[in-house]
């Protein structure tokens, strides 16, 4: 009995690592910005079909293509901040969700296009290893990208608190007219805000290509996650996005085991409920 | 020119509209130009109803496929289960969504701008998990076929799409009419004040919650209708067709890519992108997936970085440019 529990949490763990990744882009994004990013489950789409092109055109392995798919993405987003996003920072709602949505839109039927609905897998020497730990299963490629994922999210800790650019970043995310009284320059620390959190998205794509597969729809369960996460960590909270990111991985696959194999999603939309119902400014802060 | 030479103006245009489109069936025979209309009409209803809440009050809502799909079930479910007229079901649709929206809106309304937002996504999604997993519920994932009774007017079904060009053409002007008259009530100063500045509003006495409450209600009522229209026009019901994500997303896109907040708005954006979307699929062929939205995303897209106000912005400073350098008339 313990055991069919154990083996969900560790499940849900190792997956959460992944949705992790995504949240903090968000609540990054989120943070500084002050913009909802609804095409970040795209940027995961296409750092998996990077990793995809790179296994099956020269042989790279997923993991290496990490140090392709993060610059690549990095510069997209530096290009979205500045031709996009720039362009709709105001009071007005409509066009900054709109902005996001219509490019996730975009993005999403641009990959049907070119590369059809079709599923695309990457097959590595370590996709089907596992350990057997205490009678658990542990799979070695979703353990790396734990392990990977974790190691990034606290890169990027470090990099917030210890770095000028990183404190630049948390003064704009607190109190952006101030940060650019203090001659922080808003654009630079939006466009870095951009481009780190789409790197992450592109690295939680390059880690679950050994494991899962690539098609143009993959992203959106991921950006649902990522909102669901980041409500629930209160919006624009590194730790926060992270510890909800594992406890939904954790709900995600304890629903699966004993709700039924398609029923993950609604424990998650039933937990994203129960928190607006009860606590709907995020388990630690203030909604907005 | 007088205000009220406008206003005869504008009277004589929208007589002379109602008679174009009243008269269109006869004109046009080819089922499939009136599918087309059909379409135009249908999503410019679903755009007029989300508009309501979405473009007045600025609540942008991506969920409103929930109503949609609950006034489908609803009616299907009383038609199928209790030999109900759709007619009657229809009505039940809308109440039945309408009842609805007040959880729901307890639930997202608790959350302000983008926030909003995906709570709605969320609770249409939830629907739809809830339909396609509770087989007793509703058929689950296989859905099923409304059983086709011929020539049955009573039953909302007819043997020409002509008939059924009428009945979304009745939905729309229905919208339409509400739009128009709570436009002109303190209701709708009172949902511009919100969609303004939803603190300043309160500020100055608007009940800001209860506003929102009623239009969402109404908005609900308004797309459960077309839910039970469309189930009956294609005779087949499963959760992905009723609570499919894109009836939210083009009830929101007609509205903005139109002019969000505006009467006509929905119904031109709704012309535009349905034109644009037919010109397509005749020019490529259905054959590639995705270019329907690639476009749409690509029009909203420019959309909002050009020209927030939409088609009617544009067409209302247009007309102003050509009334200022026209020589003044007596």
């Amino acid at each position: 009995m313990w055991e069919t529990v154990a083996q969900a949490v560790i499940n849900g763990l190792l997956i959460g690592g992944i949705y992790a990744l995504v949240s903090i882009g968000v609540t990054l994004i989120f943070g500084v910005v002050k913009i909802v990013n609804f095409a970040q489950g795209e940027f995961v789409m296409i750092g998996m079909y990077i990793s995809f092109f790179l296994a099956n055109q020269f042989g790279i392995d997923p993991l290496l293509s990490l140090f392709v798919s993060m610059p690549v993405l990095f510069l997209v987003g530096v290009l979205i901040q500045h031709f996009l996003i720039r362009r709709v920072l105001g009071p007005n709602d409509m066009p900054q969700i709109f902005l996001t949505f219509a490019l996730s839109l975009l993005l999403l039927n641009l990959a049907l296009m070119l590369f059809t609905a079709n599923y695309r897998t990457v097959h590595t020497s370590y996709s089907d290893e596992a350990f057997h730990v205490a009678g658990l299963y542990i799979p070695v490629a979703k353990l790396i990208a734990f392990v990977v994922a974790m190691f990034l999210s606290g890169a990027l800790w470090v990099f917030l608190h210890t770095t000028d650019l990183g404190k630049a970043m948390r003064a704009a995310a607190q109190n952006r007219d101030v940060a650019m009284l203090m001659g922080i320059n808003p654009n630079r620390v939006f466009c870095v805000a951009l481009g780190i959190a789409l790197a992450l998205a592109g690295a939680a794509g390059s880690l679950l290509m050994p494991f899962y597969s690539a098609y143009p729809f993959v992203g959106q369960v991921f950006t649902l996650m990522a909102f669901v996460a980041v409500v629930m960590g209160s919006l624009g909270n590194v730790i926060g996005a992270l510890i909800a990111s594992l406890l939904m991985g954790v709900a995600e696959s304890l629903g699966i085991q004993y709700v039924g194999a398609d029923s993950g999603l609604i424990v998650v939309f039933a937990l994203l409920l129960l928190t607006l119902a009860f606590k709907p400014t995020g388990l630690g802060g203030k909604a907005r | 020119m007088t205000t009220q030479g406008i206003h005869a103006r504008g009277l004589i245009l929208l007589a002379i509209g109602i008679a174009v489109v009243i008269a269109l069936p006869l004109v046009v025979t080819s089922s499939f130009a009136i599918d087309i209309f059909i379409r135009i009409l249908l999503f410019s209803f679903i755009g007029t109803a989300w508009n309501l809440m979405g473009g007045y009050a600025k609540q942008l809502s991506l969920g409103h496929a929930a109503y949609f799909g609950l006034g489908a079930y609803t009616s299907t479910i009383l038609q199928i289960d209790f030999g109900i007229s759709p007619w009657i079901g229809m009505i039940a649709g809308g109440v039945v969504a309408a009842l609805a929206s007040l959880p729901i809106g307890w639930l997202c309304f608790r959350l302000r701008g983008p926030y909003f937002t995906i709570a709605t996504i969320a609770t249409a999604q939830a629907l739809m998990l809830i339909f396609l997993k509770f087989r007793d519920l509703a058929w689950g994932a296989e859905g099923t076929t409304i059983p086709n009774l011929g020539s049955a007017p009573l039953m909302m079904q007819f043997e020409t799409k002509a008939a059924y060009y009428y009945v979304v053409l009745g939905l729309l002007a229905l919208g339409l009419a509400i739009t128009w008259a709570i436009e002109r009530s303190w209701m709708g100063y009172y949902l511009v004040a919100i969609g303004e500045d939803e603190d300043a509003a309160e500020a100055i006495g608007v009940n800001a919650p209860k506003i929102k409450r009623d239009i969402y209600l109404i908005s609900s009522f308004l797309t459960a209708l077309a839910g039970t229209f469309y189930i009956q026009y294609i005779y087949f019901i499963d959760p992905p067709t009723a609570f499919s994500f894109n009836i939210s997303i083009e009830a929101a896109l007609v509205s903005i890519v139109g002019g969000i907040g505006t009467l006509w708005g929905p119904v031109i954006g709704t012309v535009l992108l349905e034109t644009t979307s037919t010109l397509l699929q005749s020019w490529l062929g259905s054959s590639i997936g995705g270019v329907q939205l690639t476009v749409y995303s690509l029009i909203l897209m420019a959309v909002i970085l050009w020209r927030p106000t939409g088609l009617m912005g544009m067409m209302r400073e247009a007309w102003q440019r050509y009334a200022k350098n026209k020589p003044a008339r007596a």
